[in-house]
């Protein structure tokens, strides 16, 4: 699982309210060489929700030097975009589990593809 | 096409209808053999300045990728599997239809050639084509007849529907084998012939054209385990209108065809493919890896009815919903659609795009569910069965205190429905726009 993909994730467990994000608890990382597409990066910035990404770097002890805050006019600055473009692709949680802020639920990674299936219950 | 029951009969309506005038079909192999010589002086232009290339910077394997990407762009965009009006034979009777079944064989060639046209990336090949179908204007009226008298050729043929039953492919390839080397001294050659014609006759309409390609449009270099027909994927993921910086979900991606086609057309988009099988995942992720997509084509763990994503929260939604032979689950399909589709209108943001493929079956209930909603004005403009339509309003009444409450795609509107075939089945495929009411 990218750091991409994990902005995109929400609990769904029924009668949960806050489901976002979601908290890594990783057991193996892996980060992959990919290579470098500054317009998509650029394109994908605005639909990230930056502090939940930059939360869920620092806990995979991957945030570096990663600001708090989004920087303005990140479209012209490549050294900043190098480090998104490193957090959202480079970086991927292979072992591990996501789990739920509210209600504890945590959900299995294994071979890098998180199992959000939830059971008859849950749903 | 109408058809006899004496089998006399039959072959003598289908040598009238498709064998037609012998000009036409001697103008068209000029051009198709052109073409060919086109396309091929192309090819080797491209592998003369890649060796060259490589001579030169000693960058031959880049460039031999390139070209491979050129091959297949040009490929993948041929795929025209849409069913067109123009080629509906039904109607017309009589002389008209034998004139029309010639017009649509010129036709076919003719949108071949646009085709051409239209995805070469080459300018130069482009003017040469125009030039072609130029010089096939020309000809129509005074063909020069020796190079085309050695022609060898095979005959495929295709028939479904209830005309199956009183018509074989076999005896449409005998009548027209027997036909062609009659009228034009054709010889049919089944190993390794020159020119290959493709008959395709439905209930509905009649195609008769000459394959551009050796291989099939749907052949792809970078899918290792095909699922979905992938012309029809690429077909599906045009229609979605992906723009750059668009997050496209498919919910229940199987083997991943369609993002694949997506992904390979644009660039700066990401895709998310769900499925609840770990099998289809597996492979799924096979052919992202094969593809070399990893980077912005993700999976995920999850049922299509419950999706771990917030509302809103992507721009495109395409789905292949399972149906047919391979899949057992079109019982519960029926009864889940509903389901499926209110969560797919939860995750789509307003304006996003969602195309899906049904079965004939899914396609009818997804618009009766529609309308008990919409009432008769979303009646006018839902293309075609206008005539069953209107006498569905009994039987939805019925239905729609239960359904009504389970469905409220409020926004959802209809933009498109086109049928396409799958083999021996048809699908189609329907595109519905978020609003915001």
């Amino acid at each position: 699982m990218k750091l991409l993909t994990h902005n995109m994730l929400t609990s769904h467990v029924k009668g949960v309210t806050k489901g976002y994000p979601l908290l890594i608890k990783a057991t193996e990382v892996k980060v992959n060489e990919v290579e470098f597409n500054p317009k998509f990066v650029c394109r994908m910035i605005p639909k990230l929700e930056w502090s939940a990404l930059v939360q869920a770097a620092d806990q995979l002890g991957h945030r570096d030097d990663l600001p708090r805050e989004l920087v303005p006019d990140f479209e012209k600055n490549e050294d900043f975009l190098k480090k998104v473009h490193r957090v959202l692709l480079e970086v991927e949680v292979i072992e591990g589990c996501l789990k739920c802020p509210e209600s504890g639920r945590e959900f299995p990674i294994s071979r890098g593809i998180p199992n959000m299936l939830l059971n008859e219950d849950e749903a | 096409m109408s058809s006899y029951n004496s089998p006399e009969r039959n072959s003598s309506f289908l040598q009238s209808r498709l064998l037609g005038d012998r000009c036409q079909w001697i103008g068209t192999v000029m051009t198709w053999s052109r073409l060919q010589g086109e396309l091929k002086a192309s090819r080797n232009a491209v592998r003369m300045s890649m060796t060259q290339g490589a001579r030169e910077k000693g960058r031959g394997s880049k460039r031999q990728s390139e070209e491979g990407e050129l091959c297949h762009q040009e490929s993948r965009k041929r795929a025209c599997e849409f069913t067109s009006d123009d080629s509906d034979v039904k109607r017309l009777s009589g002389r008209e239809q034998r004139r029309h079944a010639t017009e649509v064989e010129k036709e076919d060639s003719n949108r071949e050639l646009e085709e051409v046209c239209a995805v070469d990336s080459q300018k130069e090949l482009e003017g040469n084509a125009e030039r072609c179908k130029k010089d096939m204007d020309g000809l129509e009226n005074d063909p020069p007849l020796e190079s085309v008298e050695k022609v060898s050729f095979r005959i495929n043929c295709k028939c479904s529907g209830s005309l199956s039953r009183c018509i074989t492919a076999q005896e449409v390839s005998k009548v027209m084998g027997i036909g062609l080397s009659q009228m034009l001294g054709w010889k049919a050659d089944l190993k390794n012939p020159k020119l290959e014609i493709n008959v395709y006759l439905s209930d509905d309409y009649c195609l008769l054209g000459i394959p551009l390609t050796r291989s099939p449009l749907a052949n792809r270099s970078y899918i290792k385990t095909t699922g979905l027909r992938s012309t029809i994927a690429w077909a599906m993921a045009s229609l979605a209108q992906i723009q750059p910086g668009f997050r496209v979900l498919d919910p229940m991606c199987g083997v991943g065809t369609i993002l694949i086609e997506a992904a390979k057309e644009h660039e700066a988009a990401c895709f998310l493919g769900v499925d609840v099988d770990d099998g289809q995942l597996l492979k799924a992720e096979k052919n992202i890896a094969f593809a070399e997509l990893w980077s912005r084509a993700h999976l995920l763990k999850a049922s299509s009815l419950v999706l771990p994503l917030p509302s809103a929260s992507v721009d495109a939604v395409v789905c292949d919903l399972p149906f047919g032979r391979k899949f057992s689950t079109r019982e519960n399909m029926a009864e889940k659609l509903p389901l499926i589709l209110r969560e797919m209108e939860r995750v789509l943001c307003v304006g996003g795009t969602l195309v899906v493929l049904l079965s004939p079956q899914l396609s009818f209930l997804l618009k009766k569910l529609l309308q008990t909603r919409t009432g008769p004005k979303e009646n006018e403009e839902a293309e075609s069965h206008a005539g069953i339509n209107n006498c569905l309003p009994s039987s939805s009444e019925k239905q729609s205190s239960s359904s009504q409450e389970a469905l409220n795609f409020s926004t959802l509107r209809h933009q498109s429905t086109q049928r396409v075939s799958l083999g021996l089945i048809d699908g189609l495929i329907h595109k519905y726009i978020k609003t915001l009411d």
